[in-house]
């Protein structure tokens, strides 16, 4: 029994210790832009236009957000109609289908550089492993991020039957980890 | 709990999770902020938690941190607030089920913006429904409180 546990530890798969390969990174990677991807995200990952959208809510496709809402450069609705008129600043059940999401905290765009809606998986790739377009984290923050982000958070277990990345927020961070160990690699690097 | 509704301090029993319309309108007997749709799609309900505008169907009553002013503590008859002597100028309302909102939602928008674009005022106004179509006064509304604000 003795000899079987040793020949498991040595022949093992790739144990934390390990530094992962670049096919290992990328296919992390893959995984990641499966959630980067997502209209769970995409939708309020837009560019500098600040109107989010509703896809993958039952409204058809490239659905704006209802009301044509819009966030302006404030991102927060500031300049005409603040998020939080309707996205109380609070946590919630998030119970009801079609009634406004709420976390415990003030509803929000992320950064206008932050845009993954209608971006490629390389782009998106180059953005997000580099704090000067990535928001300024590095990758432990990032993870730190992901672990304790409230919208995140929501976006992994949104409420009323609204669609979910495909992974989980374990995997979305194991996956990070991972890409990281590997250097961030991205498909076109040289 | 103690909610502030037009100044004045209430107690009110109720569940946490009472939306704050269910409580001003069936426990206060405050009915000016309207039910329309109960998921934030239609304004009728808008009231202003410290001068912004919120929707009261989503606020859960628990969750009230601010003093809260409806349509009855906006103005007074004798001293309206200048969007209502502008709706009033404008004859603005036709049912005017949707009213008490737009001109909650309206007044707090001037409170950020004092000089809006007219395309600033569709998109402030835009989560305001009107079945009665009368936009095009809400806008003119808008636009002529925004000019006796500015005066004040």
């Amino acid at each position: 029994m003795r000899g079987i546990v040793l020949a498991v530890l040595i022949a093992g798969p790739v144990t934390a210790q390990d530094t992962p390969t670049k096919a290992q990174g990328l296919a992390a990677w893959d995984d990641m832009y499966s959630v980067t991807s997502h209209p769970r995200c995409t939708n309020c990952h837009v560019g500098k236009g600040g109107i989010p959208m509703w896809n993958g809510l039952t409204y058809g496709a490239d659905a704006v957000h209802g009301m044509h809402v819009q966030a302006g450069d404030s991102r927060v609705g500031a300049e005409t109609m603040p998020c939080r008129t309707c996205h109380i600043g609070v946590a919630s059940a998030n119970a009801t289908p079609h009634a406004p999401p709420m976390i415990d905290d003030a509803w929000r765009l992320p950064p206008a550089e932050l845009a993954w809606l209608g971006e490629s998986s390389q782009d998106i790739c180059v953005q997000l492993r580099d704090p000067e377009t990535n928001d300024g984290f590095d990758m432990e923050e990032l993870a730190t991020h992901l672990e304790a982000s409230a919208f995140v958070a929501w976006g992994f277990a949104p409420g009323a039957g609204r669609s979910t990345p495909p992974i989980g927020l374990d995997k979305m961070i194991a996956a990070l980890n991972l890409w990281a160990s590997a250097g961030t690699p991205c498909a076109n690097d040289p | 709990m103690k909610l502030t509704v037009n100044g004045k301090t209430y107690d009110v029993d109720v569940e946490d999770d009472m939306p704050l319309l269910w409580v001003l309108r069936d426990e206060l007997g405050i009915t000016g902020p309207k039910y329309g749709c109960g998921i934030a799609q239609c304004g009728a309900c808008t009231v202003h938690e410290d001068g912004v505008a919120v929707r009261s169907c989503q606020l859960a009553a628990s969750d009230v941190v601010g003093e809260i002013t409806t349509i009855e503590g906006l103005g007074t008859p004798n001293a309206l607030h200048a969007v209502q002597e502008a709706w009033i100028d404008l004859q603005v309302a036709q049912c005017g089920y949707c009213q008490a909102g737009q001109i909650m939602q309206a007044a707090s928008f001037l409170d950020l913006n004092s000089e809006p674009t007219d395309d600033q005022i569709d998109a402030a106004m835009s989560g305001n429904l009107c079945r009665c179509g009368s936009y095009l006064r809400i806008r003119e509304a808008v636009k002529t409180a925004a000019t006796k604000l500015r005066a004040v």
